[in-house]
């Protein structure tokens, strides 16, 4: 099965680890082609269209290529656990997920500013700290009536975007102890079985 | 008052847990102990090995460890375990720095310069309390104190069954913390609570007046 699922992949970047991180968390295993955008286009990887930027999913003559379809692709897969888009909760799920998605923009935009340029400079961080605001707002009170995840009794695929936002916010300078609530759900992510790590976000912490 | 710093609410901090806190743009690791008697520990964040934040390290037992290389820290922050050298007994000069912590009202208190000096009026304050939960505002502490009534010396400032102390992480921002006292007066849910926090900060940042907000408590 796995053969007939390929993900183009960029390491460092923040949509393709949340790809990953879903893909790994959901135990759906797919061939990687890994990308380096950083080089001249003719060199990417065999089979990515021109103008494509991971991650791409290819599977069973879909292609996708945002990140949050990619995971609402994958978690409607048969083998994987419905937990993951619980029909109960699907609205919610689906209405964070998109939040998450564009925060994820968002976060790529100020983290690129931050890292990936020759001259990297301190970004303008005001959108990122209102997600992330918004996220803290949300999560203590889930916390307080008794729950540990964004939308579901379970961990969901909302739940793993907002993760890569939460964890690669570090790198733009955004301190964990503002983010109480958000540091102990992370903390409950990190401690699920098939959490993956990238650059920037190690087994701990 | 001034020397005790309210770095969290209790619940925040779980056994097993770690958390980076700031405290002057000082950095301190407040952890946990994972054992029946679950220790609170308050050090400096920063392993003497090489330099690395604790706060990014994980509790075993009753120890911190470095997520870097491993090294563990026991009781009073003495290193106990050097994993790439396990026959080596390592000598006391070898330690993270240790502050003195409280655990009073649903808080942690933090001394960076000792462990004395904890204020007798502060075992005047409720003890049966819940914590309700710790709000980053965009002010510096003194703003956000002006804001509530509170006195730096004070510590906390109660409303009702209401607890409210602040500290500053770093200049120009601060942490409201919200506790809820059990016993007495009826007062509002914690997600009231959390909700009636978040007004209060998004009112002292935009340089609103807060006394219609606070009187909410009253």
């Amino acid at each position: 099965m796995s053969a007939d699922r390929v993900l183009y992949d960029w390491t460092p970047d923040v949509r393709s680890y949340a790809v990953r991180l879903g893909l790994s968390l959901m135990g759906v295993e797919c061939r990687m082609q890994a990308v380096d955008m950083d080089l001249p286009a003719p060199h990417h990887a065999d089979g990515l269209l021109a103008g494509e930027c991971p991650p791409v999913l290819e599977c069973a003559g879909v292609r996708l290529t945002r990140p949050g379809t990619i995971l609402h692709y994958i978690a409607r897969q048969p083998d994987v656990a419905r937990a993951w888009l619980d029909p109960a909760h699907e609205w919610a799920i689906l209405n964070w997920l998109d939040f998450g998605v564009s925060a994820l923009d968002t976060l790529a935009s100020a983290r690129g500013a931050a890292l990936a340029t020759a001259m990297p400079v301190p970004p303008a961080t005001g959108a990122l700290d209102a997600v992330l605001r918004r996220m803290e707002d949300h999560m203590a009170v889930r916390a307080m009536d008794g729950h540990d995840w964004f939308a579901a009794p379970a961990a969901s695929i909302a739940d793993v975007m907002l993760f890569v936002v939460f964890a690669l916010s570090a790198d733009v300078g955004v301190e964990r102890d503002t983010c109480p609530a958000l540091r102990r759900w992370a903390r409950g992510l990190r401690a699920l079985p098939g959490f993956a790590v990238m650059p920037g976000v190690p087994d701990y912490a | 008052m001034e020397r005790w710093h309210s770095v969290s609410v209790l619940s925040d901090i779980r056994p097993g847990e770690v958390a980076g806190v700031r405290i002057d743009g000082h950095e301190v690791v407040l952890w946990r102990e994972d054992t029946p008697a679950a220790s609170l520990h308050a050090w400096e964040d920063r392993c003497p090995h090489r330099g690395m934040r604790l706060s990014f390290g994980f509790v075993r037992g009753d120890a911190m460890g470095c997520l870097y290389h491993g090294w563990q820290f026991g009781a009073a922050g003495r290193c106990r375990l050097i994993p790439a050298h396990p026959q080596v007994r390592v000598p006391a000069s070898i330690h993270v720095r240790a502050y003195g912590v409280r655990e009073h009202a649903g808080l942690a208190w933090v001394n960076m310069e000792g462990t004395d000096g904890f204020p007798d009026h502060a075992t005047h304050w409720p003890d049966d309390v819940q914590p309700v939960r710790s709000v980053h505002v965009r002010r510096g502490a003194t703003q956000l104190r002006q804001a509530i009534g509170l006195e730096a010396v004070d510590g906390m400032a109660w409303r009702g069954s209401v607890g409210l102390a602040v500290h500053e992480p770093v200049a120009g921002q601060a942490m409201l913390h919200v506790v809820c006292a059990r016993s007495g007066e009826p007062a509002p849910t914690p997600v009231a609570l959390s909700h009636w926090a978040s007004r209060l900060r998004d009112a002292v940042e935009s340089g609103n007046p807060t006394a219609t907000i606070m009187g909410e408590l009253a």
